[in-house]
């Protein structure tokens, strides 16, 4: 099992770095994997969009599809990769602790 | 992992038994070890490992082969470096097959003597497949495709609502009500096909194809009950799921009587559907398969679109895809394209037929389990962009747009991704 450590914090992780455990996952550990992939603080929409991948996490067990995160957050397209640079799913999936998407991400 | 099965084993070997030809007893017994293949493998020049030169791979599927179907391997398997198919060997097949090719088929270029050296591994990566061991990142996709129709398991209803809203953003962007994107129309002169990353993540890629239909006047559709071009099952190396999301496909475009097949932009999809499926299948295509990198050129060379040279200004460079390019032969169409309108486009090098993979084929996005080493190989093509200059990167493969932007991450090069449809759809000018 990999880890990787962040700001003193250990976590155990898949090999792409996604959480191995999503139900350990909080906005603290959500804060420090966003802080690895160069977003030094999470703004009001960085959050908006965890949230709601989080959410849909919980209730279905996999990632929400790109419309529904603009559609509920209000955020256009274009500006979710400008929040997240590795995208949704290597980016945004990761920050929310879900475990990493099939597929070609 | 556990000891191997009787049974295990010999699935494993089923595929040396059930040989239809001797292509594979050719490629098998023809590796004269001169080493040359080592140069030509991302996976040897960024280590520098003796271990994952293309010829060991070639090794190991071989020494199989000899011990249980040749003579000399029967009654002294050590005098003719034959090995038994036990857990390690087994293993070691799992993380030089799986873990280190990225099947992108260039030491197959550079062999000396002509070993199709991407076809050894893809015959190891069969046998462990019947063996029960793929990956299980990689396997999870194969399974999301075969049980739900697309690889990441996207249910109907979600896909039309997608569709449905890229349809809103085309016409606000062309200001044209007419500017649709059609599903499941009969007839029609296209069928076009996707990468369910699209729908799921990255949208923009479809209004961006939509927008260049629109603009050229096609006659298209897309499926919502067959659209994924994707086959993880070629990179799995399993024959009887390959041929049954493939055969999807094809009755689909026959279901909706469509001409053309227009794969969207992904390299092993389309080589999977164009070049192997009639192997698969067995039986001639009897519609017309198209990459829409030739769809596009076409629209371009008969003066259907016409784009705008004063759009991009940044210096833009291309990233080949194996699969369409070293395997496929589609290597003049990008080119052709991107020079119609981009002032300041600069090639790579080595580029072309000779490209290095961008790290990420082979099924290697897929499995985070090898992560590490396709982020070290990665620093190939990072330093090829690098020398380059450019500030965009265009390439006609969303699995190899993956990989770039995690390059473009990783390596700090602040780079922009896109494929040639969006690249394209920017500059459209639309009358």
């Amino acid at each position: 099992m990999a880890t990787i450590e962040i700001e003193g914090s250990v976590f155990e992780v898949d090999g792409d770095g996604f959480l191995s455990d999503p139900s350990i996952w909080n906005e603290e550990v959500a804060r420090l994997f966003a802080l690895y992939d160069d977003i030094p603080e999470m703004n009001e929409k960085h959050w908006a969009i965890v949230k709601i991948i989080r959410r849909n996490f919980d209730e279905k067990g996999n990632a929400p599809m790109i419309r529904m995160i603009c559609q509920e957050t209000g955020i256009k397209l274009r500006e979710i990769y400008e929040l997240f640079p590795l995208g949704p799913a290597r980016g945004a999936c990761r920050v929310a602790g879900l475990p990493k998407p099939d597929g070609c991400v | 992992m556990a000891e191997l099965t009787k049974e295990q084993t010999g699935k494993g070997l089923q595929v040396f038994e059930n040989l239809k030809d001797s292509k594979l007893l050719t490629h098998l017994n023809s590796c004269v070890h001169c080493g040359l293949c080592a140069e030509s493998c991302i996976y040897y020049l960024a280590s520098k490992d003796d271990r994952l030169t293309p010829a060991r791979k070639v090794d190991i599927v071989s020494s199989v082969y000899r011990r249980y179907f040749t003579v000399a391997g029967q009654i002294f398997p050590s005098l003719v470096n034959a090995r038994n198919l036990d857990e390690t060997t087994a293993n070691e097949m799992v993380d030089l097959l799986f873990g280190a090719c990225t099947m992108c088929g260039r030491c197959t270029m550079h062999c000396s003597v002509g070993v199709d050296i991407g076809y050894i591994v893809r015959t190891g990566r069969a046998m462990l497949s019947n063996m029960g061991m793929v990956p299980a990142t990689l396997q999870s996709t194969v399974i999301a495709a075969v049980e739900t129709g697309n690889n990441m398991g996207i249910p109907t209803e979600e896909f039309v609502a997608t569709i449905e809203w890229m349809e809103e953003e085309l016409i606000d962007e062309v200001q044209n009500p007419e500017a649709k994107i059609p599903l499941d129309q009969r007839g029609k002169n296209v069928l076009y096909t996707l990468n369910p990353r699209e729908p799921k993540f990255f949208p923009l890629s479809i209004s961006a194809m939509a927008k260049i239909f629109f603009a050229a006047g096609e006659s298209w559709t897309l499926s919502s009950r067959m659209y994924d071009i994707t086959n993880y099952a070629f990179f799995s190396g399993n024959k009887n799921e390959s041929l049954l999301i493939a055969k999807r496909l094809f009755e689909e475009t026959e279901a909706l009587q469509a001409k053309t097949v227009v794969l969207a932009e992904c390299g092993h999809g389309s080589r999977a559907f164009r070049w192997e499926a009639p192997n698969y299948l067995d039986r001639k295509m009897p519609f017309e398969i198209k990459t829409s990198v030739e769809v596009i050129a076409g629209y371009i060379r008969e003066g259907k679109i016409k784009l705008d040279p004063e759009k991009i200004k940044q210096s833009v460079t291309l990233h080949d895809p194996c699969n369409l390019v070293r395997h496929g032969g589609i290597i003049q169409e990008q080119r052709y394209i991107l020079k119609n309108f981009i002032r300041n486009f600069i090639e790579m090098n080595p580029c072309g037929t000779d490209n290095y993979c961008c790290g990420g084929g082979g099924g290697q996005l897929a499995m985070s389990e090898y992560n590490d080493r396709r982020m070290k190989i990665a620093a190939i093509k990072a330093d090829q962009i690098k020398a380059t200059g450019a500030k965009i990167v265009v390439t006609p493969c969303h699995n190899c747009v993956d990989q770039l932007t995690q390059i473009s991450q990783s390596f700090k090069l602040g780079l922009q991704i896109k494929t040639l449809a969006e690249i394209v759809a920017e500059a459209l000018i639309i009358d």
